[in-house]
């Protein structure tokens, strides 16, 4: 090809580059989901945690197929490293989120690494893991004059609905 | 509406009392006041005695305790934060986004049924007599303050049309806009029978009030240039409400003092201001009847 400056520039470019090729690039991303399956909440550079996110997610999708169909049980082989890792995915994993059509993970920016090169930091974890939250939501107290309004608006559609049912 | 004589009159009789009251400590002592607010704990504030309230101990700190105490709890007791302290005591200012408001929500709803009140009262031409009966003591979940009304019997076929209930919100936003503070006064009752000269209900009331309270005292606050007589104590300034409509007027049937009409709103402090689609809800809800109502105990 021509060695224009347009190679040199990346705008628009949405594919990542990670480690030697696109084939290391494949096994670094096997061995980060390895991870997250295993230990459900891991901590890992910003780019790499994005890239986790699409497969993790696809990774569910094949297991909620179940154990018995030939692809899902293929693809947990190749992307799980860890093979004790495949009874977890279709016993705990897939039957968490069978009421969820999308969005299974979450991912959460934190501070930048201490060492030298600062890389910027994300956490990745499934949804509904057993460790206490990232980020809690700030409510506002149940007793406030707007949440007391709320709650009597309601009651009151509560009693209505029911009122409806029963007639 | 209230003539301009009977305005003046009672408003007359207010400050020549608050000014007597103010006359009983000539020379300046000194009390301490112990704040109890997160953060602040503990601290000493040395304030005169007679002429600071709890307002000026809340100056004295920033200005946010100034604009977001509603009112101020003196020893465990509801107090509102334009009466003058008289002895040491320990102070905290409540606001509305504590971990416990309901003394503010209660007192909030008071406060703002006061002002629907003072509204209906200016809203006619002098022709007409307005009586306020009472201000029903609501719960906040019901969905509405009310104040029940006694119009002019030359009004009894009147109904509210949606323009006079969009006219009375724009004159209580006037008064909203103004930020005029409730000054309460506590008087024995022979002078609040002469404030309330012109009314004979608002007199029935004063007395209900004494004979009930322990020290046979009745609290009047004015606002502007009305006074009025609340169930307990009200916020401190009309300045705190930031969204406030009137929303209905529903006549109750022939009572003591003519046809009882029951005057409805829905309002929210600045604080906690709602968004149009959550504000549209509550107030298609405010519109109803509002029926239940709970004595509470101030």
């Amino acid at each position: 090809m021509r060695l224009n400056i347009q190679m040199l520039i990346s705008h628009g470019r949405v594919a990542r580059k990670m480690g030697l090729g696109p084939e290391s690039r494949i096994n670094m991303l096997r061995n980060i989901l390895t991870g997250l399956v295993r230990h459900e909440r891991i901590e890992t550079t910003r780019g790499r945690a994005d890239e986790v996110r699409f497969y993790a997610e696809k990774l569910i999708d094949y297991a909620k197929k179940g154990d018995t169909d030939e692809k899902a049980m293929k693809m947990a082989n190749f992307w799980l490293t860890e093979k004790d890792l495949i009874p977890k995915l279709f016993k705990v994993l897939a039957p968490r989120f069978e009421t969820q059509p999308k969005a299974y993970t979450r991912m959460a920016r934190i501070p930048n690494r201490e060492n030298l090169d600062k890389a910027a930091m994300a956490v990745l974890e499934y949804k509904g893991n057993p460790f206490p939250p990232l980020q809690t939501a700030k409510r506002d107290n149940e007793l406030t004059l707007i949440n007391q309004l709320l709650k009597g608006y309601r009651e009151e559609r509560a009693q209505q609905a029911a009122a409806k049912v029963e007639a | 509406v209230l003539g301009m004589y009977s305005l003046t009159q009672g408003c007359a009789v207010f400050s020549r009392e608050q000014a007597r009251q103010r006359a009983l400590y000539p020379r300046t002592e000194k009390i301490e006041v112990t704040l109890q607010i997160p953060g602040l704990q503990g601290t000493l504030l040395v304030m005169n005695k007679g002429v600071s309230t709890p307002h000026s101990c809340a100056r004295h700190l920033t200005e946010w305790y100034v604009t977001s105490s509603a009112l101020a709890l003196v020893d465990g007791n509801p107090w509102p934060l334009h009466q003058p302290l008289t002895q040491s005591c320990s102070l905290s200012l409540l606001t509305f986004k504590d971990t416990d408001p309901l003394l503010v929500n209660q007192a909030y709803w008071r406060s703002c049924a006061a002002l629907l009140g003072q509204v209906l009262e200016d809203a006619f031409k002098e022709d007409f007599s307005v009586e306020l009966i009472r201000v029903p003591e609501v719960l906040v979940t019901s969905g509405a303050f009310c104040c029940d009304v006694v119009l002019d019997p030359q009004l009894d076929a009147w109904n509210p049309s949606e323009e006079s209930l969009r006219s009375l919100t724009r004159g209580a936003q006037q008064l909203i806009h103004r930020d005029l503070p409730w000054e309460p006064l506590e008087v024995v009752p022979p002078v609040a029978l002469e404030v309330f000269s012109h009314s004979r209900c608002k007199q029935e009331e004063v007395e209900e009030k004494s004979a009930q309270s322990p020290k046979g005292t009745v609290m009047l606050y004015r606002c502007g240039d009305h006074v009025l007589l609340s169930g307990g104590p009200l916020v401190a300034r009309t300045g705190l409400c930031s969204q406030y409509e009137v929303t209905a007027i529903h006549p109750l049937g022939e009572g003591e003092w003519g046809l009882h009409r029951r005057a409805q709103g829905l309002s929210l402090p600045f604080q906690l201001q709602a968004h149009h689609t959550v504000w549209r809800k509550l107030r298609s809800r405010a519109e109803k009847l509002v029926r239940k109502y709970y004595l509470s105990q101030f």
